[in-house]
């Protein structure tokens, strides 16, 4: 058993050599070890089990989830990092499991970029709302009033199809004769959210995070394949649950099956959750869908709804008519108003994602490659 | 100019009714041309919006100012689209080098403008040859950006002419008084935004998931970085800093941050895009060839931090700067990591096959060129490194790790005490490959060659050697003169104890006193020994050939006078006797011979010259 050692300021072997402050007799620390990985494994299926089952998706919904999610790693970190000795976790089968991990890390930073870049997309979509609000609020609501909250709806309903469609960027319109009243889409004509990479798709990208993630058997699922196994569910079924809510490059295909385990204690609340998604997102996905985002599927539907106000409007309108659309269009307005509180703040937690896996993955790679002393070095 | 009366300004805006007829669609306002339009159109608009704050407000103004804000929020891109076509930015250069030769561009068309640099006198030789702007006839891209003079400071453009400005602000006024200011604010950013993206194309900006880079061999990443580099100065300090211009132009004074929000729905998603590609190198597997390149990127990210500062200066832009700083900082530490990672490389490189020869081994090459490159960069790395390595098995308790007593190089850097540690980590790694050679000899040799090629690599850099020190240096020249003579004593004692007096003189009687038997044991022995040592250490390799005259002269300066004065003393014993030729077999002359055969690294026949056959 190596000595306890010195930690050297900012010397990388340091940090791998501090040790908890305990007695590492054999029996006691394996049975700590033990209570950890259970631990660590009970509390995913708590914090799961806390998202409200309701307003599933909502910005806010996602905002807790990341909070969860950073919970979750930051324990993993601790209960397969810390004081570990780094040659355990290059010993089978975890020489396989980490890189596995750690290439899903890397998989899930574009999503994180893809869903930041979607997260602009709504705020475009956003702006759209907040001016026919702006419009109906109004009183008394004119034809002027109404001419112009139609076009904000009519290109808001438009970018909405267009944040799903999988065209490819196409060039700014050129012809402006066609002058109607998605005018505002026609300049705007490549998705907002269209801007990764070419070929770039996030469900080709879901899915290749899942391949290869399965529960570990037999005499592997003690020990620290468990919670490695655990954590890539963890990280993974987040990423899906980002994608299926925010537009982002090429969702179509986006797999709903989920290889997860449905006993297992953990897994119940991640299940539960996930099944509902993925009804939700089969549902939408024949019609074409804008993300599933709670906020964004109530914009689309008061945007319909709204339009065919529009549509139908004669100055001056019914009283009655006026109430309902009334309500409507406060209800519009929270949106914007969630949307405008919520968005970046969301996206400065998706950035903070970033951060710490990024920082996460430094930390294994280091003691992977302090442990794999044996395998040559890129010189 | 006299108020319009309420009718007539409604009239005229009914005119223009884009939605009610089709002359009002084919036709623009706002051509550039006949300024009286206009000028007529901002008037009636002006008209109806100071009779929607009188008291009663009929429906018909009310429709009418909707209307008007349709037309105008056309107007607006209409201008903004017929100028933008023109004027999106194309960065060539005329090159003077003759090695490039230069793609040559239409002309530009009439409505060209001109280009201001932002300061035009600033001593730059690149001023007449620095960045045109370059107008194609539409909006494709046209030639490729072959080549352009870096940017070193600020330098905005207009990009639009100032008629086209002074409308769009008359427009964006009306729009903003309106209410309508969030529809000015999307079709400016989207026209604008295409813009961007046009030039970023032109310049060669590539879209590369953090996967790509991943999956990018080095050298590629290499080149890629190289045009990134310059790409980014041309973005930040012209593309974006000119489209802040523009926005200031258009926006400034005219509601509250109206400039700002135009102007980062313009460019947040291109800088976005921008800086990933940095922080996708950021972010790859540490290995140490990515070194210098990654300071390379972190050098030009420093030097454009703050322009990115003046340009992303809002609040609304905060995140930008931010990132950008994030991406410096992790680039810093990666360039700690990698350093790092080097110096466990070398003390690990675990290679056991001796390099045949005792010569230079490839690490010791290796290490040594790296280092120099690290002394190149040592501005930045100076910054970058703050702690020094923790050294020696008395910190980490592993006997696998040198000793290194941190004390002597206190008024050192930081990265000096890397260097320094990193030269002796490969000692100690050479060290341990020596001992894989069978031949002692052979091993000392070894450390000697590689010692003596870190010196000199130090000595011959004016930098290595203010870095490594002359209180260092001197140590490792001793290590390698001490390698030397411990060669020697390996090789050469035991040839020359063969020519030592003691036990060739029987005592007593009449005798000459000397065994004949014993000396011709002797001679035989000396021959065979020097003969295997011979073959040998032909093919024994010392590269410098002042070390190798130096070590030959010092294994003559010993050998030669031991076998002259044994020669001289006891041939002649022999010379009587059968067959003195098999015993007495090399003259002197031989042997000075012999020994210039040593080190060469090419085999001898099997037999020495004999001068004297």
């Amino acid at each position: 058993m190596p000595a306890t050692t010195e930690s050297n300021q900012g010397s990388f072997l340091g940090r791998i050599s501090i040790r908890r402050n305990q007695v590492m007799s054999m029996d006691g620390s394996h049975d700590q070890e033990l209570e950890d990985l259970e631990l660590f494994q009970k509390h995913v299926g708590d914090r799961f089990s806390e998202l409200p089952a309701d307003d599933l998706l909502s910005i806010a919904w996602l905002r807790r989830l990341l909070d969860e999610f950073l919970c979750c790693e930051a324990e993993f970190k601790a209960v397969v990092l810390m004081g570990r000795d780094p040659s355990h976790l290059a010993k089978p089968p975890l020489d396989r499991l980490l890189p596995d991990l750690l290439d899903r890390v890397v998989k899930s930073l574009d999503v994180c970029n893809a869903v930041t870049l979607g997260l602009d997309a709504l705020k475009n979509l956003q702006r759209l709302a907040e001016i026919a609000v702006v419009a109906l609020h109004h009183s008394p609501l004119g034809d002027g009033q109404v001419r112009r909250a139609k076009k904000a709806l009519a290109a808001l309903l438009a970018a909405m199809l267009h944040e799903d469609a999988t065209a490819k960027a196409t060039e700014r319109s050129r012809s402006f004769g066609r002058r109607q009243g998605t005018a505002t889409a026609k300049a705007s004509p490549r998705s907002f959210s269209c801007t990764m990479a070419r070929n770039w798709s996030a469900s080709k990208q879901i899915h290749a995070m899942l391949s290869n993630l399965a529960a570990p058997r037999g005499n592997e699922s003690s020990g620290l394949a468990q919670p490695v196994y655990v954590m890539g569910s963890v990280l993974v079924f987040v990423m899906w649950a980002l994608v299926a809510a925010v537009p982002c490059q090429e969702r179509n295909g986006l797999g709903t099956h989920f290889p997860l385990p449905r006993q297992v204690g953990w897994a119940q609340p991640m299940v539960s959750l996930q099944e509902k998604i993925a009804e939700e997102w089969k549902k939408k996905e024949k019609k074409g869908t804008v993300g599933l985002l709670d906020e964004i599927q109530r914009m689309e539907k008061l945007g319909h709804s709204l339009v065919e106000f529009a549509d139908s409007f004669q100055f001056p309108a019914e009283a009655d008519r006026l109430e309902e659309v009334k309500k409507q269009v406060q209800e519009l307005s929270d949106i914007c108003t969630r949307m405008q509180d919520g968005l970046e703040p969301l996206q400065l937690q998706i950035r903070e994602v970033f951060h710490r896996i990024v920082r996460s993955r430094n930390e294994f790679l280091v003691v992977l490659d302090q442990a794999g002393k044996l395998s040559t070095p890129p010189l | 100019m006299e108020s319009l009366p309420l009718e007539t300004a409604e009239k005229i805006i009914l005119r223009w009714d884009s939605t009610a007829s089709e002359e009002a669609r084919e036709k623009m306002i706002f051509t550039g041309e006949h300024r009286e339009d206009a000028d007529l159109y901002l008037q009636a608009v002006d008209e109806i919006q100071r009779s929607l704050s009188s008291v009663a407000v009929s429906e018909k103004v009310n429709s009418a100012i909707q209307i008007a804000m349709a037309r105008l929020e056309d107007e607006f891109r209409n201008i903004l689209i017929s100028h933008t076509n023109n004027a999106s930015f194309d960065p060539t250069t005329e090159e003077e080098s003759h090695h490039h030769p230069h793609h040559h561009q239409d002309p530009p068309s009439s409505s060209s403008s001109p280009m201001h640099p932002h300061n035009a006198d600033d001593g730059e030789e690149v001023d007449k040859t620095s960045l045109l702007l370059r107008f194609d006839s539409d909006g494709a891209a046209s030639s490729a950006a072959s080549s352009y003079r870096s940017i070193s400071s600020i330098r905005e453009v207009d990009l639009l002419p100032s008629d086209a400005v002074y409308d769009l602000r008359c427009i964006a006024e009306r729009m903003v008084s309106s209410g309508y200011l969030r529809e000015c604010i999307q079709v400016y950013g989207s026209v604008r935004k295409s813009s961007v993206d046009a030039s970023f194309r032109k310049l060669g900006v590539e879209k590369l998931s953090i996967g790509d880079v991943q999956r990018l061999e080095w050298e590629q990443l290499e080149n890629k970085i190289r045009r990134w580099i310059r790409a980014a100065k041309v973005c930040v300090r012209t593309i974006f800093a000119s489209e802040k211009k523009l926005c200031e132009q258009i926006f400034d004074g005219v509601g509250t941050a109206i400039d700002d929000a135009c102007f980062m729905e313009t460019v947040k998603g291109p800088a976005i895009q921008l800086f990933n590609f940095a922080e996708a190198i950021s972010i790859s597997r540490r290995s140490p060839e990515k070194l210098f390149k990654i300071l390379d990127l972190h050098d030009a990210l420093t030097d454009l931090m703050p322009d990115i500062d003046v340009v992303f200066d809002s609040k609304s832009s905060e995140s930008i700067r931010v990132q950008a700083a994030e991406i410096l900082s992790r680039l810093g530490e990666a360039a700690r990591g990698i350093l790092s990672e080097f110096e466990n490389a070398v003390l690990r490189e675990p290679s056991r096959v001796p390099v045949p020869g005792g010569t230079i081994h490839p690490l010791t090459r290796y290490v040594m060129n790296y280092i120099s490159l690290i002394s190149d960069y040592k501005v930045t790395l100076n910054e970058l490194i703050v702690s020094k390595p923790s050294t020696g098995s008395r910190y980490s308790g592993d006997p696998g790790i040198p000793d290194m007593d941190l004390g002597e190089f206190e008024d050192k850097t930081p990265l000096d005490v890397h260097l320094i540690w990193i030269i002796v980590i490969l000692q100690f790694n050479l060290d341990g490959k020596s001992k894989h050679y069978k031949d002692a000899s052979l091993a000392h040799l070894f450390v000697m060659n590689n010692v003596h090629y870190i010196v000199q690599k130090v000595r011959g850099s004016p930098e290595l050697r203010e870095m490594i020190g002359d209180d260092y240096l001197k140590k490792l020249t001793g290590k390698f003169r001490q390698a030397a003579t411990s060669y020697q004593r390996a090789t050469w004692v035991r040839v020359l104890y063969c020519l030592r007096d003691e036990g060739l003189h029987v005592s007593g009687g009449f005798s000459s006193g000397v065994s004949k038997s014993a000396l011709r044991e002797r001679f035989k022995a000396f021959n065979g020994m020097f003969e295997e040592v011979h073959r040998t250490q032909a093919v024994w390799l010392i590269p410098d050939s002042q070390l190798r005259e130096e070590l030959r002269i010092s294994i003559s300066e010993k050998l030669i006078p031991a076998y002259r004065s044994f020669l001289g003393r006891f041939r002649s014993h022999l010379e009587s006797g059968r067959h003195p030729e098999n015993y007495i077999k090399y003259s002197v002359e031989d042997l000075e011979d012999a020994v210039l055969d040593f080190f060469e690294g090419i085999p001898v026949s099997q037999h020495l010259r004999r001068r004297s056959e």
